[in-house]
């Protein structure tokens, strides 16, 4: 069904694998090459930085040919329009077809843009004219479309939104069935998202899914999130206001209210409880993220403290924790450990440099324009003072 | 780690046992959650350091100035009483962060010294009409600070005031959006730092002076000069061949460079910048040579032709440049 060659898939696999190993310095560096010389993989996979520049070229290649076959043929009506989108995806896929074939291309940034673009052409079709269940049909096909890519081009952005696409068609399909299904629809989704969670927790174990490892994992996490995000309070809440149009104030409860606040207060720590007990760092990031949506949550409905007095008690508790915790795990226990066991080290600080610049750099700006008194903000205006 | 799969390996014979083994034990060690730690202690002291501007300055009237300004120098002076204490002095090379807790409270102590100097300028004008002074003193403090305690994310800092203070906002995500370059002293100004700032990164290379803040310095400066040269393209109409002919010459230098260095970042950027250029100067042209739906349709041809033709390029050179880690 892959597109690629599997052989390809595997070395690829295989030489990951071993470079981690190496970097972990559990094999030598004469192992590590002769493995990735008996296993040599003939996708390209260009450099971060290349993937990121040809996507921005497939971008403005895949906008002006648009542009160009628009004005050749069509006379601006819907039918025209229909066809017009229908052909340039047809085209793109024809493109993506030949060069993963014949160029083996992997996540080499061209292939990813051109999979969103066919994604946003096919359903851009649908939303030419208006009719009776457009949202439900373009997210069936969205999720069909999707589907066919992430088996076919091993994607994962591809498995991540055919599941956001077969969630949402879940949610409109199901909340058509009157009032009972409305009230039921955050607990039918929970169930759906721990239902897709396990599937892809078997099917991550097995043998035969080695080239969707990185796909399950993404639907994983997003399967985490779904099951936060259906039992969160605000969600729930305002989702049956506007489904219901029942105008509820801020203070006004839903019916089975508390559930809903329960749920919202257990699954992040919980998460967190689980990802400890199994080292399991994908579960303690997603609770930390979902911790925080369950104080802004909080903070929605009652608003204890001042926004600045709250900034000041979170940062204190987050420097005591990462306090606590550095000085804990200085020697590792319950097998976690704070010493920097990756490899990535000099990127990082690079990288962290750069967002020190972004977080505080503009604050040194903006302080200097004080000084102009009175000039126009920004460095741009201060000009004129020299 | 798979190990099933190691196990195959070594049944092929590609591994030995002994590293089998280590791989194995490799599955029991220890996570590590240094990154994940770091960042929540980095969030931290954002939201404290924020938060406290928010409540100091709305409860100015009661504080009151003076005392504020007492207890921001001593908290200052406080963090850079601990750095000197703590630091190992100053090293041309790199030098490894004591522990932990030293970069963030340099970092702190810094910020903690620009609003010192702000404050100190907006309520007694110390600097009086002297503007410059204002934004020279902490830049030449945040230089020095940055190459004695070896702290890149201080040094950008350094360098965000050194720009400030020529006049340009040289914040990355806000160099476009807050600046003028509509503006000759602007376009000018932003040339001569980005220069400065590329010439810096080589001296630090070639000399061996915290040859890891080059990159930094080369950063800054080549967006600086790229940005500066495209905007004086736009803004000189009618000699923007000669500006069309310095920008390709710093794209071949830095073009070279990238290849020597083996540096695929710069090697984008530069790439991507030289695209603008040349754009620019293909639809000027194509609109000088014939108006109408013609020159639409050529440059339209234009934008798809050299799109694919610049990808293919990329795909070359990467081809031609060693795949290592670094950027």
């Amino acid at each position: 069904m892959s597109a690629y060659n599997t052989s390809d898939l595997y070395n690829k696999y295989v030489q990951e694998q071993a470079s981690d190993a190496f970097h972990t310095k559990c094999i030598s560096a004469e192992t590590h090459e002769h493995i990735l010389l008996q296993h040599e993989s003939h996708l390209y996979i260009p450099n971060y930085f290349i993937r990121i520049g040809s996507a921005l070229l497939t971008i403005v290649c895949i906008l002006f040919s648009g542009l160009l076959l628009g004005l050749l043929f069509v006379n601006s009506d819907e039918l025209g329009f229909f066809i017009l989108y229908i052909f340039l995806a047809g085209i793109s896929y024809g493109a993506l077809e030949l060069l993963v074939k014949q160029k083996k291309y992997y996540n080499a940034g061209v292939d990813n843009i051109l999979m969103l673009s066919i994604l946003s052409f096919i359903i851009g079709a649908f939303f030419i004219e208006d009719f009776s269940d457009q949202y439900l049909v373009a997210a069936f096909i969205s999720m069909l479309i999707c589907f066919w890519f992430c088996k076919r081009f091993t994607d994962s952005f591809m498995a991540i939104l055919c599941y956001l696409s077969g969630f949402l068609f879940l949610f409109l399909l199901y909340t058509r069935f009157g009032t009972f299904a409305k009230a039921t629809a955050p607990v039918m989704l929970m169930a759906v998202s721990a239902a897709v969670f396990f599937v892809m927790k078997n099917a991550y174990k097995k043998a035969d899914t080695i080239f969707y490892k990185p796909s399950l994992r993404a639907v994983m996490l997003l399967a985490l999130i779904t099951f936060y995000v259906c039992g969160n309070y605000f969600v729930v809440k305002e989702l049956s206001n506007q489904m219901f149009d029942l105008q509820l104030g801020l203070r006004d409860t839903i019916p089975m209210g508390w559930l809903f606040w329960i749920f919202t207060a257990i699954i992040p720590p919980a998460y967190i409880f689980y990802g400890i007990k199994n080292k399991d760092l994908l579960f303690i990031r997603t609770g930390l993220l979902l911790i925080a949506v369950t104080i802004f949550t909080v903070r929605y409905y009652y608003s204890v403290l001042d926004v600045e007095v709250a900034m000041v008690v979170a940062g204190v508790i987050l420097i005591a924790i990462s306090y606590t915790l550095i000085r804990y795990l200085k020697t590792p226990k319950y097998g976690f450990t704070f010493a920097n066991t990756g490899y990535a080290a000099k990127d990082m600080l690079n990288a962290e440099a750069l967002i020190v610049a972004q977080t505080f750099g503009e604050k040194a700006t903006v302080d200097s324009g004080v000084q102009f008194g009175g000039g126009s903000s920004g460095g741009g205006g201060a000009t004129g003072s020299f | 780690m798979d190990v099933k799969l190691f196990e195959k390996l070594f049944q092929q014979q590609l591994i030995s046992e002994t590293e089998l083994e280590k791989i194995t034990v490799q599955q029991q060690a220890p996570v590590s959650v240094h990154w994940d730690v770091r960042t929540l202690l980095y969030l931290g002291i954002v939201l404290l350091t924020t938060g406290l501007g928010i409540v100091v300055y709305k409860n100015i009237d009661t504080v009151g100035h003076d005392i504020m300004i007492i207890v921001i120098a001593f908290a200052c002076l406080v963090c850079f009483a601990y750095c000197l204490k703590k630091s190992k002095g100053y090293s041309n090379k790199r030098i490894e962060s004591p522990n932990i807790w030293f970069d963030y409270v340099l970092l702190l102590g810094c910020l903690l010294l620009l609003t010192f100097v702000a404050y100190i300028q907006y309520q007694y004008n110390v600097f009086g009409n002297r503007l410059g002074m204002a934004t020279f003193i902490p830049m030449v403090i945040l230089f020095v600070t940055a190459y004695y305690f070896d702290h890149l994310g201080v040094l950008s800092l350094a360098i965000t005031n050194l720009a400030a203070w020529a006049g340009i906002s040289a914040t990355p995500l806000q160099v476009l959006e807050n600046n003028d370059f509509n503006n000759d002293q602007i376009i000018y100004t932003g040339l001569v730092l980005g220069l400065g700032l590329v010439a810096i990164s080589f001296l630090s290379k070639n000399r061996n002076i915290k040859e890891h803040f080059a990159f930094t310095y080369k950063n800054f400066g080549a967006h600086l000069l790229f940005i500066s040269c495209l905007a004086a393209m736009f803004y000189f109409e009618n000699i923007y061949l000669v500006w069309f002919a310095v920008l390709a010459g710093i794209c071949f230098f830095f073009f070279k460079n990238a290849l020597k260095e083996n540096s695929f970042y710069f090697l984008v950027i530069t790439l991507l910048y030289a695209y603008i250029g040349l754009s620019y100067v293909v639809i000027e042209l194509l609109f000088l040579a014939g108006d109408g739906i013609g020159a639409v349709y050529l440059g339209l041809i234009y934008f798809i032709a050299s799109g694919i033709g610049l990808i293919r390029m990329f795909i070359q050179y990467n081809k031609i440049l060693k795949r290592n880690v670094s950027i």
